[in-house]
C-alpha cells in the first residue's frame, strides 16, 4: 500500500500533463521579472579564474543593490563559445555583456553587434590601460572591447630535471634559439625524461592558433594578410612552412606527446618543460617552488610572443546600457576587477594602477610576462574571418602533429579559408588574392 | 453518410488541428523558409538582407571539395553501418528468440546501449578508444591486444577513425533493430515452419526458405530506417573527433552546422540541407522499388 | 538415437549455448561495466585494471559523483531533460493520437491527400530543418529564459508524422463492433476516441512513448541550438561541457554519464510490461 503522502490525487493521475505543466509554470514563475537583471556571459576558464569572476559579480551585486542591478552570470566552455555567441546573435538573444577572445572583436564589430565604448571612457582612464589592451579592442578606430588582463605564453621548465639531463637553461629573460631547444630536448629524451608538454589534448581550437602562431611568426611568416584579407600564399609561404615543419619535428622525434591524457603533466613531474601560459603560473609556482624556471618561447629567427586575451564587450542591442557600462567599468577597474582576476590567473594586469598590488611581478615568472608584452608581443590577426582561420589552422596543426605532410595540409587549410573570404568579399579580394 | 458520420466529419478538423498545426508551424514552414533561403545569399546575422542568387549556392556546394568530402564520409559511414548492423540485428534476434524466461535477460543486455543515449556513449567511447599514453590504455586497445593486435590510436588514425565510429554506432543501435526483428519473427507462420520440418528441412534451410522470406518487409523497414539514421550522423564525430583527423570523419550535418555558425552562411546551409533531403528521399524511393515491398 | 540420449545432447547444447551467451553478454556490456566501475575510481586509477589497484581501497571513491553533480549543475539539467521528454511524450500522445484517430475513423474530404502529405514528412530528418526551425522558434519567442526555452525544446517535436502513421495503423486494426456499439449507445465522437479507441491501443501507445523517450533523451543538436542560457541546458549538453571544460576529470565524466542514464533506465523498467513486441510489427505491415 502506498503511504498517504505518496498517493497522487486521482485528478492528477488522470491528467499528468496538467501536473507537469503546473510544476513547470511554478519553476518558470520563480524566474519572474525582478529589478534590472544584467545577463553576463563568460567563457569557462580555469576554475580559479571562474571563481574570481563569480566573486567579482557578487561584489558588483552587493555594491549596486541600491540601484537594483543584479548580474546573472553564465559560463560556457571554450570549445563552443564562439558558436554559442553566433547562435545567440542569430537568436537576437545575446547577453547584455559578454567576454570574447581578442581576435574575435573584429568579427563581431563588423556585423554591428557591439556597442562602441569610446564615449564611456575618459582620457585619463584610457591612458591607464596598457596599449596592447586598447589595440586589441579597437576596430577601425573605435573601441569596442576592454580586457582586464593580457596574456603571456612562455616555456616553463623544471631546473632539476634539466640539470639531470645536463641541460643548461638560458640566461634569465633570454630564450633559446630553435636549434638550442631541439638539442635540449634530445638530451632530455636520452636521459629518459619527456622533454616538453604541448597540450595537444586541448579541445578549444584557439589553443593551437594562440600557442603555435609564434612559431610561424618567429620564422618570419604570418597567417593572413590582414588588410586585404588574403590567406592564400600566407600559410604556405616558405617561412610558415619552415616554422610548422620544425614544430612537427618535435612530435616525429618523440619530444612531445600527440595524445596526452593528463591536463598538467609538467605539474605532475612527468615532463621537463611546459609550453603554456600565465594561467598555469600560480599552480606551477605552488608545485615546483624554486625549481620553476621560465623562458620565452624558442625562436626560429625573430622572437615573437603571443598576447591578447579575453575582453569584455557590450551588446549593441542591450536594454540595460547603464548597468552594462557599470559592469564593464567594474570588471576592468584595478581594485574591483583586475586585481582579483590577476590574483587568480597570474596574467598581466591591463591597468597600470593595478601593478602596485602585485609586488611579485618584479620577479620571475611574472616579470617575463610583462617584459614580453613590451618587447616581442604580437597580437593574433584582427580579421572578421578569424573564426574560420583559427578553426582550419588548428585542424591542420592537429593533423600535422600526427605526421601529415606540412605543405599540402596547410594548403588545404589555406584554400578552405580563402574560398569563404572570396565568397564574402568578392570585390575586395579578386585581384589581391593572386599572390 | 449517416448523421453520425456527418457529425464525425465536422469534428475531424478539431482532431487534426493540434498535430497538423504543429507540423505546419514547426516542420512545413521551416522547410519552405529553407527552400527560400537556399536561393539567396542570406547571412546568419542579417537574414532580412538576403539577395536572390538563383542556383549559385547549389552549384557552389556541388563543386566544394569539403562538401563532397562530408557527403562521401557520411555515405561511407552508411555503407559500413547498414549491412553490418542489419545482419547483426537479425542474428541477435534469432539467437534471443527463445520463450524460456532464462533467456529474457539477454534481450535487455543487447538493448541496453540503445537506452544509454548516444552523446553519453560518444564521450565514454572516446575514453575507450584511448591509445597508450603514459602507461594507461583504453579498454578497446586492451581487448584487441588480447588477440595479438598492436595498440592503435583509433580516433586519430585517418583510416581507422570512421570505422571506429561505425563500430561504436553499430554496437549502440543494434539492440533496437534486434527488437524490430524479434517482433517480425513472431509473425513467421508456425504452420509453414512445421511443414518444412516435416519435409526434413534442416534448421539452416528452414531459416533461408521460410523465416527470411517472411521477414522481407521487416528487413526493408530496418534497412531504410538505418540508412536514413546513418546519414544523419552528427553527435559521434562532433564529440569524438571534431570532424578530424584530416576531415575524415566530417559528417554532412557537421558541415552544415559549421557553415551556419562559423561561416555564418545561412543560404548555403539551407541549400546543403535541401540537397540532403533530396538524397534521403531518393534513397527511400530506391529501397522501396528495389525491394518491391509487398503490402500484406 | 534413443529419446533420452537426444535429450541429453540437447541439454548439453543448451547449456553450452547459454554459457556462450553469458560470455558474449559480458563482452557486449564491457564498455558500460567499465563506465560504472570507472565512475567510482580515483582519477589515476581510471584506466588501470590490474588486480592490485582493484583491491586497493584508496583507488575507490564516490567523490566523482558529487563533483560531477556540482560542476555540470546536474540538478537543474536533469529537471530540464526530464521535463523536456515528459512534455514531448505527453503532448505527443495527445496530439498524435487525435490526428491518427481522425485519419483512421473519421471520414472527411481530402483525408487521403492530407494523410499522404503527412506520410511524406516521415523521412524528413530534423537536421534538414534545424536551422530554419531555430529561426521560427526565435520568432515565436521560444528562445531565451527557462519557460520559453522549454517550450522551444518541446513544441517542435510533439507532433510526429511517424507516430501519426503508426497509431493510425493500430486504430485501423481495432474491430469496429465496439465502437459501433458505443455509437448506438449515443456516444459522441470524442467519447469514442477517449473512452474506447484510445484505451484499446495501450501497447501501441507504450511503444510510441518508448521510441519518443529514446529519441529525445539523446537529443543533442537541437538543445545545442536552443539552450543559449545556462539554465536551459539538458543533461547531455552538461555532459559534453564536462568533457571539454578544464580541468578534464575522467572520473567526473564517467559519473556524469551514469547519472545521465539512470532516469531512462528507471523509466524502462517501469514501461517494460506494457510493451508487446508484436505491436511494433503491426505498424510495419
Amino acid at each position: 500500500m502506498t503511504p498517504c503522502f505518496l498517493k497522487i490525487p486521482d485528478g492528477l493521475k488522470r491528467y499528468p500533463l496538467v501536473g507537469i505543466v503546473c510544476w513547470l509554470a511554478a519553476l518558470v514563475g520563480a524566474h519572474a521579472a525582478q529589478d534590472v537583471r544584467l545577463r553576463v556571459w563568460s567563457h569557462q576558464g580555469q576554475e580559479a579564474e571562474n571563481h574570481a569572476v563569480r566573486e567579482i559579480a557578487e561584489a558588483f551585486n552587493a555594491a549596486h543593490r541600491d540601484r537594483g542591478w543584479t548580474v546573472e552570470l553564465s559560463f560556457f566552455p571554450d570549445f563552443q563559445y564562439t558558436e554559442k555567441l553566433a547562435v545567440a546573435a542569430a537568436a537576437r538573444d545575446l547577453p547584455d555583456v559578454f567576454d570574447l577572445d581578442g581576435p574575435l572583436v573584429a568579427r563581431f564589430a563588423d556585423v554591428g553587434l557591439l556597442k562602441p565604448l569610446d564615449e564611456f571612457l575618459s582620457d585619463a582612464e584610457r591612458a591607464d590601460f596598457l596599449p596592447t589592451i586598447l589595440a586589441q579592442g579597437t576596430v577601425d578606430g573605435r573601441l569596442y572591447a576592454l580586457g582586464s588582463f593580457d596574456s603571456a605564453l612562455v616555456l616553463y621548465y623544471d631546473r632539476e630535471l634539466l640539470a639531470r639531463a645536463g641541460v643548461t637553461p638560458p640566461v634569465e629573460g633570454q630564450g633559446w634559439s630553435w636549434d638550442e631547444f631541439v638539442k635540449a630536448c634530445e638530451k632530455l629524451k636520452t636521459a629518459g625524461i619527456e622533454p616538453v608538454a604541448l597540450h595537444m589534448n586541448e579541445s578549444a581550437d584557439e589553443w593551437f592558433t594562440y600557442a603555435f602562431s609564434p612559431v610561424v611568426w618567429s620564422a618570419g611568416g604570418r597567417l593572413i594578410a590582414q588588410d586585404i584579407a588574403r590567406v592564400r600564399g600566407e600559410l604556405t609561404s616558405e617561412a610558415a612552412v619552415r616554422g610548422v615543419r620544425a614544430w612537427q619535428e618535435l612530435f616525429a622525434r618523440g619530444f612531445a606527446a600527440t595524445d596526452p591524457v593528463e591536463p598538467d603533466p609538467f605539474g605532475q613531474g612527468r615532463v621537463a618543460m611546459d609550453w603554456s601560459g600565465h594561467w598555469m603560473a600560480r599552480g606551477h609556482l605552488a608545485t615546483k617552488g624554486d625549481r620553476l624556471g621560465v623562458m620565452p618561447l624558442p625562436s626560429l629567427g625573430t622572437p615573437a610572443a603571443a598576447c591578447g586575451s579575453w575582453c569584455w564587450a557590450i551588446s549593441a542591442e542591450t536594454k540595460q546600457q547603464e548597468a552594462a557600462v557599470a559592469w564593464l567599468r567594474w570588471v576592468t577597474e584595478a581594485e574591483t576587477g583586475v586585481v582579483p582576476l590577476v590574483r587568480a590567473n597570474g596574467a598581466v594586469p591591463a591597468r597600470r594602477a593595478a601593478f602596485a598590488h602585485f609586488p611579485e611581478y618584479e620577479q620571475m615568472p611574472y616579470a617575463l610576462f610583462r617584459a614580453q608584452l613590451e618587447t616581442s608581443a604580437r597580437p593574433r590577426p584582427r580579421t572578421p574571418f578569424y573564426a574560420m582561420l583559427t578553426h582550419r589552422f588548428a585542424a591542420a596543426l592537429r593533423d600535422i602533429s600526427r605526421g601529415a605532410d606540412v605543405e599540402s595540409r596547410l594548403r588545404k587549410a589555406e584554400e578552405a579559408v580563402q574560398r569563404v573570404i572570396d565568397r564574402k568579399r568578392p570585390t575586395k579580394t579578386a585581384e589581391a588574392s593572386r599572390p | 453518410m449517416t448523421a453520425w458520420e456527418k457529425q464525425a466529419s465536422r469534428r475531424a478538423i478539431w482532431f487534426l488541428l493540434p498535430a497538423l498545426g504543429m507540423l505546419a508551424v514547426f516542420v512545413a514552414w521551416p522547410l519552405i523558409r529553407a527552400a527560400w533561403w537556399s536561393v539567396t545569399d542570406a547571412d546568419l546575422l542579417a537574414t532580412d538582407d538576403a539577395h536572390w542568387i538563383g542556383a549559385e549556392n547549389y552549384s557552389d556546394l556541388l563543386r566544394d571539395p569539403r562538401f563532397r568530402h562530408a557527403f562521401l564520409n557520411t555515405a561511407l559511414f552508411a555503407i559500413l553501418i547498414v549491412p553490418l548492423q542489419t545482419l547483426l540485428a537479425m542474428v541477435l534476434a534469432l539467437w534471443v528468440n527463445r520463450p524460456e524466461p532464462a533467456w529474457r535477460w539477454l534481450r535487455t543486455v543487447f538493448f541496453l546501449p540503445v537506452v544509454v543515449s548516444l552523446p553519453v556513449l560518444a564521450v565514454v567511447w572516446t575514453l575507450l578508444y584511448q591509445p597508450e599514453q603514459a602507461g594507461e590504455t583504453g579498454l578497446i586497445n586492451r581487448l584487441t591486444s588480447v588477440f595479438g593486435f598492436a595498440d592503435r590510436a583509433w580516433l586519430r588514425d585517418p583510416s581507422l577513425a570512421l570505422p571506429a565510429l561505425a563500430a561504436m554506432s553499430i554496437w549502440q543501435g543494434v539492440g533496437l533493430q534486434m527488437m524490430v526483428f524479434l517482433a517480425g519473427l513472431q509473425g513467421v507462420s508456425r504452420e509453414q515452419l512445421e511443414a518444412a520440418q516435416l519435409d526434413g528441412a534442416s534448421a539452416w534451410q528452414r531459416l533461408v526458405h521460410v523465416v527470411i522470406p517472411s521477414l522481407r518487409n521487416t528487413i526493408v523497414f530496418v534497412v531504410t530506417v538505418t540508412t536514413i539514421l546513418a546519414f544523419r550522423l552528427f553527435v559521434q564525430p562532433y564529440l569524438m573527433t571534431r570532424g578530424g583527423p584530416d576531415d575524415r570523419t566530417l559528417s554532412l550535418v557537421q558541415y552544415m552546422y559549421e557553415t551556419t555558425f562559423l561561416n555564418l552562411e545561412l543560404g548555403r546551409t539551407c541549400a546543403a540541407a535541401l540537397l540532403f533531403l533530396t538524397w534521403v528521399g531518393f534513397l527511400t524511393w530506391l529501397q522501396r522499388t528495389l525491394f518491391n515491398e509487398e503490402k500484406s | 538415437m534413443s529419446g533420452r540420449r537426444r535429450d541429453h545432447i540437447t541439454r548439453w547444447a543448451e547449456a553450452l549455448l547459454w554459457s556462450a551467451s553469458v560470455v558474449v553478454a559480458l563482452l557486449f556490456l564491457a564498455p558500460l561495466l567499465w563506465t560504472l566501475i570507472g565512475s567510482f575510481r580515483v582519477e589515476e586509477a581510471i584506466f588501470r585494471l590490474d588486480a592490485a589497484s582493484l583491491i586497493d581501497p584508496r583507488m575507490w571513491t564516490i567523490e566523482n559523483y558529487g563533483d560531477a553533480w556540482r560542476r555540470a549543475s546536474l540538478g537543474p539539467a536533469l529537471a530540464v531533460s526530464i521535463g523536456q521528454v515528459a512534455l514531448i511524450v505527453a503532448g505527443g500522445l495527445l496530439v498524435n493520437s487525435l490526428a491518427a484517430y481522425a485519419f483512421a475513423r473519421l471520414q472527411f474530404r481530402g483525408s487521403d491527400a492530407l494523410f499522404a502529405a503527412v506520410v511524406m514528412l516521415i523521412i524528413l530528418p530534423v537536421e534538414v530543418i534545424a536551422v530554419p526551425m531555430f529561426f521560427t522558434a526565435r520568432d515565436l519567442g521560444l528562445t531565451g529564459g527557462l519557460g520559453p526555452a522549454l517550450a522551444g525544446l518541446t513544441l517542435p517535436f510533439m507532433a510526429k508524422a511517424f507516430n501519426i502513421y503508426f497509431l493510425r495503423q493500430h486504430f485501423l486494426n481495432l474491430p469496429r463492433q465496439i465502437e459501433e456499439a458505443a455509437v448506438l449507445d449515443g456516444a459522441r465522437v470524442w467519447a469514442q476516441y477517449w473512452r474506447i479507441a484510445l484505451p484499446s491501443i495501450k501497447p501501441a501507445l507504450a511503444t510510441v512513448v518508448v521510441l519518443d523517450v529514446l529519441t529525445h533523451w539523446g537529443d543533442f543538436l537541437w538543445p545545442l541550438l536552443i539552450g543559449t542560457r545556462e539554465e536551459t541546458r539538458t543533461v547531455q549538453i552538461g555532459l559534453a561541457n564536462l568533457f571539454t571544460q578544464p580541468p578534464v576529470q575522467w572520473g567526473d565524466i564517467l559519473a556524469c554519464a551514469v547519472i545521465a542514464t539512470l532516469p531512462v533506465l528507471v523509466m524502462f523498467r517501469w514501461l517494460q510490461r506494457y510493451i508487446v513486441a508484436t505491436q511494433v510489427h503491426t505498424g510495419i505491415k
